[in-house]
């Protein structure tokens, strides 16, 4: 188990290794912030002093090099525009957004664990292909769809919830809904495909012939048992999300959040703000992962075995 | 009935004071820093006047050029190239520091012999002819020009000099009692001035709040607090307002304007914004070289029915680069350009257009109506036989060789041609730096002319001098005056006043009240 | 055995007759009779949006980027200044819904069917590979699926698109690169799953190699998870398209996919919702049918549920 730790945390570091350094030279090559923010209308010599100023006159190498050592002693940078910390500045932004994730991810497994537990066991009645349709259509409507829709319903016509900004908890139903709409569609089904497997493996008889009732079958071997398959797809839905899945909602709903703030800087090309936003994204996606990953391996005996 | 109106207003005081002293704005921009020395973007002129002032203030309430006394309260010219200026006594800012000359020379240096890149540049294309500022004595100030200056009030009232406190903005970064870059970036994190609002909260990209600030040596603000908050959906904005999340919001589409119009809670405000919608076009590229292919692309637009249709007739179509605030300098008369695709088509043919791709490249999103503009003018272009193909992108396109047309605006920073056309289309200006506009010997001579009489006739002349050469050989033309808007609470009186620059939200007295 | 269910509690006479339905339909290709009546709807949907696309220049009314700048905005049929012959109203620039839905149909449809199939081969491949091979390549390529992972992929896509210019061929390949490793994923914890069980120990004692085994053994089982993260993935790559173009970096205008009507649409909600509601409409059902169709081939496929 010590080995597997010990893998799993390099493979970790390797790979934020691999991110810092994809994302500095993605960015170095996709232009320069003088050419997408400050300098319409300066003439080329002014043009030059800017990014002088802005240290990105010197060679690629020696910037990735300089950049590498700021890290390495936790000096990740002053945004181009803002002129402050990068690390104010994302984390200023990265608790809006775990508010909402958290808000969204507890609201999806409320709704579709036993959604997918219900279509599974009602699979071809009426009850199963309902749940399903559901699940589809919310699979089907794109987030900024169903955002825009909450506030024309809700907040335009109705007023009866806020629309701008994290202030207090009415303002979390909307955005929570338009961000759980894919999620709900996604774990309701891989839920109901996990327990179908599940219901019909040979531990399912085994345990009814054993004369257990119906839902503590269900729920002790039966969800048990298809949690495996379903903690990986949570993990990736969420990794999915924390990273700039709510971009669009966040938008929508003047949310300060991480994901606009990531969209943002890379429209205008503000590297510290991205990388540094990459990176705090990658950071909590990995250990997200990580997390996951052990208690998969904790979930599935099989597994574990085979690890340790 | 002077009694009765005194007791109105007595009483609508009291009812403002009572209900509605704090408001709410959602914009679709907010500035990512609050420095109005090196800010002369769209989204920054927002935030300045609120809260900084300048040494001579403007009667904001009409496009005529009348000069009010601000932080200074007389001045008068020594000679052409100097002018001497008394302060105003008793003036605070924010922090509580009082102003001084000291401080007034501090902020006119710091752009006059710029050495902090953000104002170099600022500095280099309107404050050029500025040598220094000194100071006489605690109260009196000299400002010296390299050369005589007919322009000395509207270069005095622009948004970059601004006056802030030297003190104060030493000390934040570095050594207290040095100069160092740091403070001034500082500075644009933690903006202080003399405005009647104080800037109590900053949240770059996304929040400003102001708040009044009692000791403004003026008329008091009518306001205890505003708060301007980022909302960068419309249909969010516009829903703010009726949740009440908003008291005012900005960028109201004209399309927008008839839901806003026909609901009884919301009413819009909007003028002719001071400032053109461009098309600029690379003189340089290969393919562009002929003249007559540009004046081919300017004569194929139909800038009437754009405006019908885009702005609902409310945008201005002019014939030149000319606007109403220009004052003396307003020369409708003159016709740069005009609507003509028979005379486009003979041009091309003339100049042996072959059918190649020309492309026009616009912002997603930073110009009302930009993209649906672009792809109407290349239908318009199809019609004249002109293969067009817009090109959206956030990158700015004017410095690249290969650019061959594209969208811009060309805002009237300051009340005069020089502020609009003249900033950015000057002899080794920006637009000639860039590669896409030649300047010859006698070009450069107009544009002297124009820059530096003192007499407003031959000002005018060497404008049109100008603007005969922008026509047959033309790298920029306007599209329109686009037409902003504002919506609010129908309880808000507020309207962007005629005076200002644009985008200025103005809330100091006697420009905002509530019903 | 209708006597032998009555006596069952409900859910397990259910599940009983799931697999007595199973059975019967086991022998056969999956076909009409055997279907649901919301997978008949959604194969018929599937079918009409398939052949609408194919067939767009012979049904659309009218050319897709003609623009009349004196009808804008005008409204379906049956409401006040209805334009005459534009049945779904026209947009902003005037142009015909009806026919920019029917263009944009097919090239979104070609669009997420290329980026479904590239993510597919190169993310089944490798999680395929990695599984049985293991080893310092099984680390190599899951390194290379958490750092994906990590990095949230609207980035990504935002990056390329912005170094490489929005054309279609950079979304094409932007779209493929999406979602290739949720395929390598969910491929190789299958294969590490499957590699336990009894019968691939069985073949491999038979002295069968690796490569029979993959092919022989591990692909049949594979195939229902691929099949589902397939479904899954086009519908994303449909919603991914239109979250690209809502933030602006879609395919150029005036070119339109569903996608960008939707993105550019989105501020004529409150006036015009015409604009966003029809093409809405088409992706929902696009991304639906071919979500149930994936759900009822993912049944099909399942070795477990059709040999019971």
């Amino acid at each position: 188990m010590l080995t597997y730790v010990l893998r799993t945390l390099l493979r970790m570091a390797i790979t934020l290794f691999v991110i810092v350094t994809l994302v500095f030279f993605a960015t170095r090559l996709s232009g320069n912030p003088v050419d997408f923010v400050l300098g319409d209308g300066i003439t080329q010599e002014d043009r030059q002093l800017l990014i002088a100023y802005y240290g990105l006159d010197s060679s690629i190498g020696t910037q990735y090099w300089r950049y590498l050592v700021s890290v390495f002693s936790g000096e990740f940078g002053l945004s181009f525009l803002e002129r402050r910390p990068v690390a104010d500045i994302v984390m200023e932004r990265a608790w809006p957004s775990l508010k909402l994730l958290l808000s969204a991810v507890s609201f999806t497994l409320l709704v579709s664990v036993p959604l997918g537990i219900l279509a599974a066991i009602y699979r071809t009645s009426v009850i199963g292909s309902v749940v399903m349709v559901i699940a589809f259509l919310g699979y089907a409507v794109p987030a900024f769809i169903i955002g825009i829709l909450l506030v024309l319903i809700f907040a335009y016509t109705l007023n009866w919830l806020p629309v701008v900004g994290d202030g207090s908890a009415l303002h979390f139903i909307m955005p929570t809904l338009a961000i759980s709409g894919t999620l709900v569609a996604a774990i309701t089904r891989f839920t109901r495909n996990a327990m179908l497997d599940v219901l019909s493996q040979d531990y399912m008889r085994t345990a009814r012939a054993k004369g257990l009732p119906e839902w503590l079958v269900i729920l002790k071997h039966g969800l048990r048992n298809a949690s495996i398959t379903l903690l990986s797809v949570i993990g990736l839905q969420i990794a999915g999300l924390a990273a700039a899945g709510s971009v669009v909602v966040e938008s929508i709903f003047a949310w300060p959040g991480i994901g606009d703030l990531l969209v943002r800087s890379a429209i205008l090309r503000d590297y510290p703000v991205l990388q540094f936003g990459v990176l705090s994204v990658a950071v909590a996606v990995i250990v997200i992962n990580a997390v996951i990953d052990i208690s998969y391996a904790y979930a599935d005996p099989r597994i574990r075995l085979a690890k340790g | 009935m002077t009694k009765l109106l005194a007791t109105t207003a007595l009483a609508s005081l009291l009812a403002t004071s009572a209900f509605a002293a704090e408001i709410t704005v959602g914009a679709a921009n907010v500035s990512s820093y609050l420095d109005p020395g090196r800010d002369h973007s769209n989204v920054g002129s927002q935030f300045y006047y609120n809260a900084f002032d300048t040494l001579i203030d403007k009667n904001h309430d009409t496009t005529d050029t009348e000069w009010k006394p601000g932080l200074a309260t007389e001045w008068k010219l020594i000679d052409p190239a100097t002018m001497e200026l008394k302060l105003r006594q008793g003036v605070k800012f924010h922090n509580g520091e009082d102003m001084t000359a000291d401080d007034v020379v501090f902020s006119l240096n710091r752009m006059y012999q710029a050495d902090f890149p953000p104002y170099q540049i600022r500095a280099r294309d309107r404050l050029e002819n500025f040598e220094k500022a000194e100071k006489v004595d605690d109260y009196t100030v000299r400002i010296y020009a390299k050369r005589p200056e007919p322009l000395w009030e509207t270069l005095l009232n622009l948004q970059q000099v601004m006056i802030i406190p030297e003190d104060y903005t030493k000390s934040l970064a570095g050594d207290p009692d040095k100069l160092e870059h740091d403070d001034y970036e500082a500075f644009s994190l933690k903006p202080v001035g003399t405005g009647p609002y104080k800037v109590a909260e900053f949240v770059p990209g996304e929040k400003v709040v102001w708040e009044r600030f009692d000791d403004f040596w003026g008329e008091k603000a009518p306001l205890d607090k505003v708060t301007v908050k980022h909302m960068p959906e419309t249909a969010s904005r516009i829903t703010a307002l009726k949740t009440g999340e908003a008291d005012i919001v900005t960028n109201i589409a004209p399309d927008q304007l008839d839901l806003i119009e026909k609901d009884p809670d919301m009413k819009a405000e909007g003028s002719a914004t001071a400032l053109f919608h461009v098309m600029i076009m690379n003189v340089n590229h290969p393919k562009l070289k002929d003249a007559r292919i540009r004046q081919a692309l300017s004569l194929a637009i139909d800038r009437d029915t754009l405006n019908e249709a885009l702005w609902g007739g409310k945008a201005v179509v002019p014939s030149t680069h000319t606007l109403k605030e220009f004052g003396e300098l307003y020369q409708p008369e003159l016709t740069t350009f005009e609507y003509n695709p028979e005379k486009a088509k003979q041009l091309l043919k003339e100049a042996g257009y072959d059918g190649f791709e020309i492309t026009y490249d616009t912002a997603p999103s930073y110009y009302t109506n930009g993209v649906l503009a672009a792809q109407a003018i290349m239908e318009m272009w199809a019609q004249v036989g002109i293969k067009g193909k817009v090109n959206v992108q956030d990158k700015w396109s004017g410095n690249s060789p290969e650019m061959m047309t594209r969208n811009w605006s060309n805002p009237m920073y300051f009340a005069d041609p020089f502020g609009c056309f003249g900033v950015m289309w000057a002899p080794n200006g920006p637009s000639e730096s860039e590669g896409r506009f030649n300047t010859d010997e006698d070009y450069a001579k107009s544009w002297e002319t124009f820059r530096y009489s003192g007499d407003v006739e031959v000002r005018r002349a060497a404008y049109a001098e100008l603007m005969e050469r922008i026509k047959q050989d033309p790298p920029v033309l306007p599209l329109y005056r686009p037409y902003e808007s504002w919506a609010m609470k129908t309880s808000v009186n507020w309207a962007p006043k005629p005076g200002h620059i644009p985008y200025v939200l103005d809330f100091r007295a006697g420009s905002i009240s509530f019903n | 055995m209708t006597e032998v269910t009555q006596n069952l509690p409900p859910i397990r006479r259910r599940l009983a007759r799931n697999r007595a339905r199973n059975q019967t339909g086991s022998f056969q290709i999956p076909v009409w009779s055997d279907a649901s009546w919301i997978v008949r709807i959604a194969l018929l949907v599937g079918l009409l949006l398939v052949l609408m696309a194919l067939a767009a220049p012979w049904i659309a009314p009218f050319d897709p980027n003609a623009q009349s700048l004196i009808s804008r905005l005008r409204p379906p049929v049956g409401f006040e200044r209805y334009k005459d012959g534009f049945f779904f109203g026209t947009d902003e620039l005037g142009r015909d819904i009806f026919s920019r839905c029917i263009y944009g149909l097919r090239l979104t449809f070609a669009l997420a069917l290329a980026g479904s199939v590239i993510g597919l081969l190169i993310g089944g491949t490798l999680g395929l590979t990695a599984g049985i091979i293991g080893g310092v390549f099984e680390e190599g390529i899951m390194g290379a699926v958490d750092a994906q992972i990590a990095i949230p992929f609207t980035l990504i896509a935002l990056l390329i698109l912005a170094v490489m210019g929005s054309s279609l061929n950079v979304m094409i390949l932007v779209l493929g690169v999406y979602g290739w490793e949720q395929y390598a994923r969910i491929v190789r914890a299958e294969v590490k799953k499957l590699l336990q069980m009894p019968f691939v120990e069985a073949a491999r004692a038979a002295g069968a190699g690796p490569m029979r085994i993959a092919l022989r053994h591990i692909l049949p089982n594979v195939v229902s998870p691929i099949v589902v993260q397939f479904t899954l993935n086009f519908s994303n790559i449909v919603i991914l398209e239109s979250t690209l173009s809502f933030l602006g970096l879609g395919v150029q205008p005036p070119t339109a996919t569903l996608g960008s009507m939707v993105g550019t649409g989105r501020d004529y909600l409150p006036t015009a919702p015409w604009i966003v509601l029809v093409p809405a409409a088409v992706i929902l059902l696009l991304t639906f049918a071919v979500q149930i169709l994936g759900d009822w081939l993912r049944d099909k496929a399942d070795v477990r549920l059709r040999s019971r």
